[in-house]
């Protein structure tokens, strides 16, 4: 459609548009055309092969809405969050206004602090599964030799603490990243505006309160935002610590599993277990919820940014 | 992001000496509180790259020690027999194609909708930025249909086009704020001289947007190079696997074998460690770019 509009109007106005078709057309394809079909096969009752497809309407919808395991697995992303919130706006943000204050060796500090976020989730989720691994770990035999064996633990396999241990693990890889987006708020905070504070006698903490962390809006903004998304669509790292099953029963299982495991069966691709159209539903739900949530986010803080 | 002078102003409160005591003792307290993060953060890694050296015995007997000897043959058999030859190949061909065709399309994208007064650019803006919402678990099923129907599937295109796909909304995020900034004139001027549209773009905008064309080369770089959700389930054929797969699957096959697989691993990290080390400050520019532009 567009193509042909700018075939006959061959006017400066639309020479733009060429620029973006080429992007439009891949993004099209392989983006927007999938997620368009995922709409529309949510309304099917259809197992992801062969041709047995019925159409139930809004019954994958109405299924995902009552599920109890939906429910959980929401709940363990919303755990999931709010830790990481917590983890990032305080030891985080502290190790920013740390290196903020540019010690010597903050470039050294830097570039090995963020050394995590650029190793795959796949890799970290292996390198602490070996940590944890209640045999031939790391943790548990050196908490043994230090006459702390009590503290030991199968970290992976306890019900109660196998969430927290992933959630754990995602802060060790993500801990850079809050960090490098902090120090770059705090270091385009102007100078001048400390000074003032402390010549008018503020407290440390009276000028991180008042001065510092309200010009930090918007990274805290961008942070808040992007772990919001980062975390409800969290696959990788469940998977590889805890497997498609969210072991042990079930206590590490977040959306992205439970899609996964919903839509392809627990081992990978057996036509008998998998429920695609279903799993889309809650795929479909989920994109709708990170929708509205991150908007209403975005809006809202920004807000808090204007009048700050 | 940018330096701060190292020199700043030193507050007139600090002068006396119990003041600058207490100044002392907060900087050994900062190095400490530092250095014992950093070797929070490094021991893990320097636990990996030994285990990739240990024997099977080794990980009983010493599980926090050096190995006993140094399994180089980990890293031979990882090669051969964990397929690492493959999927390293496959990972290099299928980054670095996807890389290029995303960027190069982002930019001239970027371009096009970095021209607000324009029809329709606000509402296209929109649409691919809209796609850092989307789950990928929501496409995955139907992208792989769609392969298959245009005959991709079983080929590295299979995901070198959903990659380049995928990176656009990240891409156009950073990229069209940066158009945005450079002043018109320049394209009116090259206008005047006689350059066609397509001239004003390769030859004088996009000339001065590489700072930014570096940010999205390397986000979108390290995210697919680390990619595994996708390459599960698309790649299914051995011969096409990525690495973060390959490694998956050979678990699966040799789950006690845990030095080749730590060999792997190593294998999987190293060329974006090594790329981390060498442009650091672009690494670090690059990744909160993305955040802070977002």
């Amino acid at each position: 459609m567009i193509g042909l509009s700018l075939i006959t109007m061959k006017t400066r106005h639309y020479t733009h548009l060429w620029f973006v078709l080429p992007a439009l057309l891949v993004y099209g394809l392989f983006v927007l055309y999938p997620t368009l079909s995922a709409f529309w096969l949510s309304f099917y009752d259809w197992n992801g092969f062969g041709n047995q497809m019925k159409f139930v309407g809004t019954k994958n919808f109405q299924e995902a809405l009552t599920s109890s395991i939906v429910y959980r697995a929401a709940w363990h992303n919303l755990i999931f969050f709010i830790a990481l919130f917590i983890f990032q706006n305080t030891v985080g943000l502290f190790l920013a206004t740390q290196l903020d204050a540019r010690p010597r060796l903050v470039e050294v500090y830097r570039a090995i602090l963020f050394l995590p976020v650029i190793i795959s989730l796949v890799a970290v989720g292996f390198i602490w599964s070996l940590m944890l691994s209640p045999n031939i770990g790391f943790l548990n035999p050196l908490l043994r030799a230090w006459g702390l064996g009590a503290l030991a633990r199968p970290w992976l396999s306890d019900t109660t603490w196998a969430l927290p241990t992933v959630i754990t693990v995602q802060a060790w890889q993500s801990l850079g990243w809050s960090i490098v987006i902090y120090l770059a708020g705090l270091q385009n905070i102007p100078q001048e505006l400390r000074e003032a504070a402390i010549i008018d006698g503020a407290t440390n903490w009276q000028r991180f309160r008042n001065v510092t962390f309200p010009l930090l809006a918007p990274a805290f903004t961008s942070l808040t935002v992007l772990t919001f998304i980062q975390i409800f669509r969290t696959f990788d790292v469940v998977y590889v610590l805890a497997g498609p099953i969210g072991s042990p029963a079930g206590a590490t299982d977040v959306l992205g599993t439970l899609i996964y495991r919903t839509a392809f069966g627990v081992t990978t691709m057996t036509t008998s277990s998998s429920r695609f159209s279903y799993a889309i539903a809650i795929s479909v739900v989920l994109f709708v919820v990170l929708g509205l949530v991150s908007t209403l986010l975005l809006t809202q803080l920004r807000r808090r940014e204007v009048q700050s | 992001m940018t330096d701060v002078t190292l020199s700043r102003p030193a507050p007139k409160v600090q002068s006396n000496a119990r003041h600058r005591r207490a100044l002392r003792f907060d900087q050994i307290g900062r190095h400490l509180l530092l250095t014992i993060v950093c070797l929070l953060v490094l021991v893990p890694i320097i636990y990996l790259l030994l285990a990739s050296f240990k024997s099977v015995q080794d990980f009983f007997d010493r599980p926090y020690g050096l190995p006993s000897q140094w399994a180089w043959q980990n890293y031979v058999r990882a090669w051969n027999e964990a397929n690492v030859a493959v999927t390293l190949t496959n990972s290099i061909i299928v980054t670095s194609a996807a890389v290029v065709l995303s960027t190069f399309l982002a930019a001239f994208a970027s371009y096009g909708l970095s021209q607000r007064d324009k029809r329709l650019t606000a509402a296209l803006y929109v649409l691919f930025a809209s796609g850092m919402l989307i789950p990928v678990q929501m496409t995955v099923l139907p992208l792989f249909i769609l392969l298959r129907q245009l005959g991709l599937s079983g080929t590295l295109f299979s995901l070198i086009f959903p990659y380049s796909a995928l990176g656009l909304p990240l891409a156009i995020l950073i990229l069209v704020p940066f158009f945005a900034t450079l002043p018109s004139d320049l394209a009116a001027a090259a206008r005047i001289d006689g350059a066609n549209e397509w001239q004003v773009f390769w030859r004088v905008m996009l000339p001065l947007v590489r700072p930014a064309l570096a940010s999205v080369v390397i986000l979108n770089g390290v995210w697919m190079w680390n990619e595994f959700f996708i390459p599960l389930i698309i790649a299914i054929k051995p011969s096409t696997q990525t690495l973060p797969v390959g490694i998956m699957s050979f678990v699966g096959v040799y789950s006690t074998e845990w030095g080749l697989v730590f060999a792997s691993v190593v294998v999987s990290a190293l060329p974006v460690v090594v790329a981390y080390v060498l442009l650091t400050r672009q690494f670090v520019a690059g990744i909160s770019a993305g955040a802070i532009k977002g």
